[in-house]
């Protein structure tokens, strides 16, 4: 099938298609997908030293405690919070028979949802990260 | 009279090469759908533990590890949390490689790197669940340095 | 059908040559009564307006190098009652016979003039210039995902070879009835939305999923596959269901809503491809 692709003379795409919420909360939901997906094996290895010896690990987690990795964990919680409420959007438009006709409000709610989480969340992780 | 010769369709090149027909791309999806809402609990409760109770982030070290999976309850916790969130993301980066991924070669190359990434991860994972030592001690018999205080008193 | 009756009303009041204006007043035509008096009541505005078409032509190549696409410009003066569609016939009637589209009613009801106005899958003919920002120039583009033959023309047959496998036509068994196949309105009304479909291939090209390789059944086959698996009449359900769980079928579908938006007809097609699902999932119609 993929050589069949690779034959056809599509021409090469203008513009970019102005998809509306729905089709950027499904960019935003791969984007962030990927992310948390590439951390989570690191996350694994990391932790993994927990075996090795515990002077090992935390060495490890002593290199992670500066602004740059902190604003970066606060990215990440940014994303996976988002790739599970979009989740939790996704299979309600799937099982419930009235969510594609809410798929949108329901996407402001997910919105809404966020950013109440992520504001006490930034507040105690950032006191923390540059509070020492 | 012959009758005039037609040149045919220009169909063929735009059949589907190959029908699968299984239930495989239904559980898929099935999963992912199911995974992630018990993922959605997990990792939450998981960062709401780790992040947000106690000492947050700085208060992560050794000590607060082990005395995390001295209880069987976040044991199963994260072993369950490992495996799905692998199994989930795994097959999430194998739909974006099938959407993407233009070549046969490309895919099998790709998905390949996933399932060596998967089952590695998957396995140290779990082994390190199962075989921590919250208070491991050195050759010499004494407790390592940086393990946490329960383990002397 | 209620829907064929509106679909006419529109395509009167798109037409550019009606001489009647919203409030039903008769007046002269519209270019020469707006430059007569410079805003006679109830006079059709004109103005320029700026199309951004996307040209490709395979006899564009050069020394052995194949030919790439571009952007023209042209600008026209339209009416304000004039479509995209009209604007489209201006360039190639006036200024450059080259251009090439489809279409063929020209009333939204045959489905051949969709493409890609300013970014979004539209119909040519069911687009007022006027509501498409004619300030700013409009891009006119081929629908995505399908290989172009020239211009604004794309090479339909992966559509319709989707549409075909979903076999879109009525499967009975038995002897035929001497008289109508009987239909409750409640068992009608199940798969009213999915009979409303032109295959324009707006829903298809504006897939997302369709684009990456075009394997993809795309929207427009689970819909006309969704008309018939719904239809009391039918007993095929279970083969076309079976077809659609492949793994190119309903479940490549990742919900963006691109083809709700994009469907001229205002189908609902996300939530027919999801009642398709759930009817996989069950495995009962």
């Amino acid at each position: 099938m993929a050589t069949e692709t690779s034959t056809r003379s599509v021409v090469p795409q203008g513009t970019l298609y102005r998809g509306r919420e729905g089709m950027w909360s499904w960019v935003a939901h791969r984007i962030t997908g990927l992310l948390i997906f590439v951390f989570l094996l690191v996350h694994v290895l990391d932790t993994s030293l927990v075996r090795v010896a515990p002077e090992a690990y935390n060495a490890v987690i002593e290199t992670y405690k500066n602004p740059v990795v902190g604003l970066g964990e606060a990215g990440l919680v940014g994303a996976v919070l988002f790739h599970a409420f979009n989740g939790i959007r996704v299979m309600l438009v799937d099982f419930w028979s009235q969510g594609p006709r809410f798929h949108r409000q329901m996407l402001w709610a997910v919105g809404a949802l966020w950013v109440l989480l992520m504001v006490p969340f930034l507040v105690r992780h950032l006191s923390n990260v540059f509070g020492g | 009279m012959a009758a005039p010769s037609l040149e045919a369709p220009r169909s063929t090149p735009y059949r589907r090469s190959t029908s699968r027909r299984s239930n495989y791309e239904m559980y898929s999806w099935l999963f992912m759908r199911l995974s992630g809402a018990v993922l959605v609990v997990l990792v939450i409760g998981h960062l709401f533990v780790n992040l947000m109770v106690g000492d947050g982030i700085s208060g992560l070290d050794f000590g607060f590890v082990a005395g995390k999976w001295a209880s069987p309850f976040w044991q199963v916790w994260d072993l369950a949390m490992l495996w799905l969130a692998m199994i989930h993301g795994s097959n999430g980066v194998r739909t974006i490689i099938n959407d993407y991924a233009q070549r046969d070669m490309t895919r099998i190359v790709l998905k390949t790197l996933v399932l060596v990434a998967l089952v590695f991860t998957v396995v140290l994972g779990t082994l390190v669940i199962f075989t921590f030592e919250p208070c491991p001690v050195g050759p010499d018999g004494a407790f390592l340095e940086g393990v946490p205080s329960f383990c002397t008193s | 059908m209620s829907s064929t009756d509106s679909e006419a009303v529109e395509a009167a009041a798109d037409r550019n040559d009606e001489q009647v204006d919203g409030d039903g007043r008769p007046h002269g035509r519209a270019g020469e009564s707006a430059s007569a008096d410079g805003g006679q009541l109830g006079a059709i505005p004109r103005f320029d307006v700026t199309l951004r078409i996307r040209r490709y032509s395979a006899e564009d190549a050069e020394d052995g190098k194949p030919a790439e696409a571009r952007w023209q410009e042209f600008t026209v003066t339209v009416n304000g009652t004039d479509r995209v569609l009209d604007a489209l016939h201006k360039i190639k009637w006036e200024q450059d016979g080259s251009l090439t589209f489809r279409r063929s009613c020209a009333h939204g009801v045959c489905g051949s003039d969709a493409m890609r106005i300013n970014g979004v899958n539209r119909l040519a003919c069911k687009v007022l210039v006027k509501d498409v920002n004619p300030d700013k120039p409009i891009t006119v583009e081929p629908i995505k995902g399908l290989p172009v033959e020239k211009d604004l023309v794309v090479d339909m047959e992966p559509f319709f070879q989707s549409y075909r496998e979903v076999m879109p036509f009525l499967i009975t068994s038995g002897h035929e009835p001497t008289r109508e196949r009987k239909q409750s309105q409640e068992e009608r009304a199940r798969f009213d939305d999915t009979t409303k479909c032109i295959l324009c291939a707006a829903c298809t090209s504006s897939c997302p999923v369709f684009w990456t390789d075009g394997q993809y059944f795309g929207p427009a086959a689970i819909v006309n596959a969704h008309r018939f698996i719904f239809d009391s009449r039918d007993e095929g359900a279970d083969v076309r269901l079976e077809v659609l769980n492949d793994r190119e079928g309903v479940w490549r579908c990742r919900t963006t809503f691109n083809c709700s938006e994009a469907c001229p007809r205002g189908i609902q097609v996300t939530k027919a491809i999801h009642e398709v699902k759930r009817a996989l999932l069950t495995r009962s119609v």
